[in-house]
């Protein structure tokens, strides 16, 4: 029942938005898609790191493999944009998959640093592969055209929008079933974990895999909507981006990803005066929320909803 | 009788240490064996190596006369072998319910593709494993705990979540580590019927190591002691008692408060 309503909540915000949207100009319409970009990226990341336990500092060369791959499927061989992505998605999850092998056997500051080394290398493959990739200059994405018209920035965010309700969907489902326990049992016990037959290994691969897909799809549809990619975009500034929007929305939940992705997404415009202090800022805010609030603004809305259940309880019992 | 568990000369070593050297004990189905010793015995090392949690030196451990030597722990949790923790080890971040959850997962496996896309298959296997959950509980007494973060309870309670963690996963072999550790002598009583009736009704074999002696004589149908990694003695617990070498090693002064 619960389930069923909180698909329903989810369908009528995409509805929502859709319609608003509409009414918008072209500027606050990508914004929005960059925020649901985001948001995308962190429910990838949330699931790796908050439910398995992983950290990452290589989420962003994910986005990068889904984005450069879709994008130069469109450009070199014509594949339409629609399925340009998914396969992006696919690859960044084989790639996934391949790093996982051997970094779901590292923990803490071991795998940070191995991640930090997966980054370094697709960041260099990018730049050294001029002749494909473009290098240090970037990549013009083709226009994404469908029955040979130019898909508009609003439909643009119409996939955008689609695909952040599907991801959201599908990581809710997962983690209210077998996958999310496991995920999560890993995490908090591998001992007991394994003792109950959870295969550990492949459950901390598995996380790699899928939080690549997730990173892959939200690359591909950076690549349509901004229309430019270079490697600058998923370096370590992007990797630290994306580990502050699980942080400070709530490491573990889906919520949280949202709420993370979708609050600091706004922040690159409201920081845009003091803009090469960026990094900073990000970095303030993650320890910030690390030492205060190191369950993230997920919990504001948890208190938020008991205090109007009491408040509902003490009103049925005066009445 | 048939015989569940075969352990032959089996050896463990971390570095220099011999922790278990030459252990060779035969389990039979069904039955309830007690594992004691001084602490250093090596009878937790013993259940680790059983439960592929501690790599083994050299020897031989057959579960219905197949090899779990070799296999990876969850491997030989699928063949059927549970456990406890002394310690519990419970998913803290988790609800009582969905602990045992996981224990349930064991013969209730939704495919991962069903998961993603909530189907009807997923949503059917979620419910079955539930309900099979919600006996367990209730079977333990453990239903006004369901939504109880672990890691918000007593130790006593989580001991009891830890055994019907353990058996939700329907072991045929259950090793159990010090089980009454931290319980009051009633929840102690109360944990001992409860594994005796567990393993008569469901025929589950159960490797119970223990400390206290007034629980091992009320549990087990017969007693094997351990020191520095040896078996020393092995019989009814009655026997057990009165063995001089045992008295030396292990009870000493504490055999007349042990007497039944």
């Amino acid at each position: 029942m619960f389930e069923t309503r909180l698909n329903s909540v989810l369908f009528l915000s995409v509805v929502a938005l859709a319609l608003t949207a509409s009414a918008l100009g072209s500027y606050p319409v990508y914004l929005m898609s960059l925020a649901g970009i985001n948001i995308i990226a962190a429910i990838g990341l949330n699931l790796l790191t908050g439910n398995s336990g992983q950290i990452s500092l290589c989420h962003s060369s994910f986005m990068a493999i889904g984005a450069y791959s879709s994008s130069l499927l469109t450009a070199r061989y014509g594949l339409p944009f629609w399925l340009a992505i998914p396969l992006g998605s696919f690859l960044a999850t084989l790639v996934g998959a391949l790093l996982g092998a051997p970094a779901s056997r590292l923990r803490g500051i071991y795998l940070a640093l191995a991640t930090l080394g997966f980054l370094q290398i697709v960041q260099i493959v990018i730049e050294e592969f001029a002749d494909v990739t473009g290098g240090v200059r970037g990549l013009n994405v083709p226009k994404a055209t469908f029955a040979g018209m130019y898909v508009s920035e609003y439909v643009r965010f119409l996939l955008v929008l689609a695909s952040t309700g599907f991801a959201i969907w599908s990581a809710t489902n997962l983690l209210s079933s077998r996958v999310g326990r496991e995920l999560n049992a890993v995490r908090l016990s591998p001992h007991a974990a394994q003792a109950l037959g959870v295969p550990v290994d492949r459950i901390r691969l598995t996380a790699f895999a899928l939080s690549a897909a997730y990173a892959g799809l939200a690359g591909g549809l950076m690549a349509i909507v901004v229309g430019f990619i270079d490697p600058g975009e998923f370096g370590v500034s992007a990797a630290l981006r994306q580990i502050t929007f699980i942080v400070v929305g709530g490491m573990g939940t889906v919520a949280g990803s949202v709420i993370g992705a979708a609050v600091l997404s706004a922040m690159p415009e409201l920081l845009r005066p003091v803009k090469e202090y960026n990094d900073i800022i990000y970095t303030l805010i993650l320890l910030g929320f690390l030492t205060f609030m190191p369950r993230g603004l997920v919990t504001l809305w948890d208190s938020f909803r008991i205090q109007i259940a009491r408040a509902t309880s003490t009103k049925e019992a005066r009445t | 009788m048939k015989e569940r568990l075969r352990i032959e000369k089996l050896t463990v070593r971390f570095g220099g240490l011999t922790a278990v050297s030459e252990l060779s004990m035969t389990v039979a189905a069904g039955e309830i064996r007690g594992l004691i010793g001084p602490n250093g015995a090596g009878k937790t090392t013993a259940i680790n190596a059983i439960t592929g949690v501690v790599p083994i030196t050299s020897g031989l451990i057959l579960l219905d006369n197949m090899p779990l030597t070799n296999l990876a722990a969850h491997q030989i949790s699928h063949r059927g072998v549970g456990r406890t923790f002394q310690h519990v080890e419970p998913f803290g971040d988790m609800s009582v319910l969905d602990n045992v959850l996981l224990g349930v997962g064991r013969h209730s496996h939704v495919p991962f593709v069903h998961a993603l896309f909530a189907t009807a298959i997923a949503d059917r296997g979620e419910k079955q494993a539930n309900s099979d959950a919600l006996n367990i509980l209730e079977r333990f007494d453990l239903l006004s705990y369901r939504d109880s973060l672990a890691s918000s309870l007593p130790f006593g309670i989580l001991k009891r979540m830890d055994l019907a963690r353990a058996l939700a996963a329907r072991p045929q072999l259950l090793l159990l580590d010090e089980p009454t550790s931290g319980m009051s002598e009633s929840e102690a009583d109360h944990a001992i019927a409860a594994a005796r009736s567990l393993a008569e009704s469901q025929n589950i074999t159960l490797l119970v190591v223990e400390h206290n002696m007034r629980v091992m004589m009320a549990l087990a149908d017969s007693v094997t002691v351990m020191q520095h990694g040896c078996v020393i003695a092995e019989g009814a617990p009655s026997d057990i008692q009165l063995d001089r070498k045992v008295i030396d090693a292990y009870l000493g002064e504490e055999l007349s408060d042990a007497a039944p």
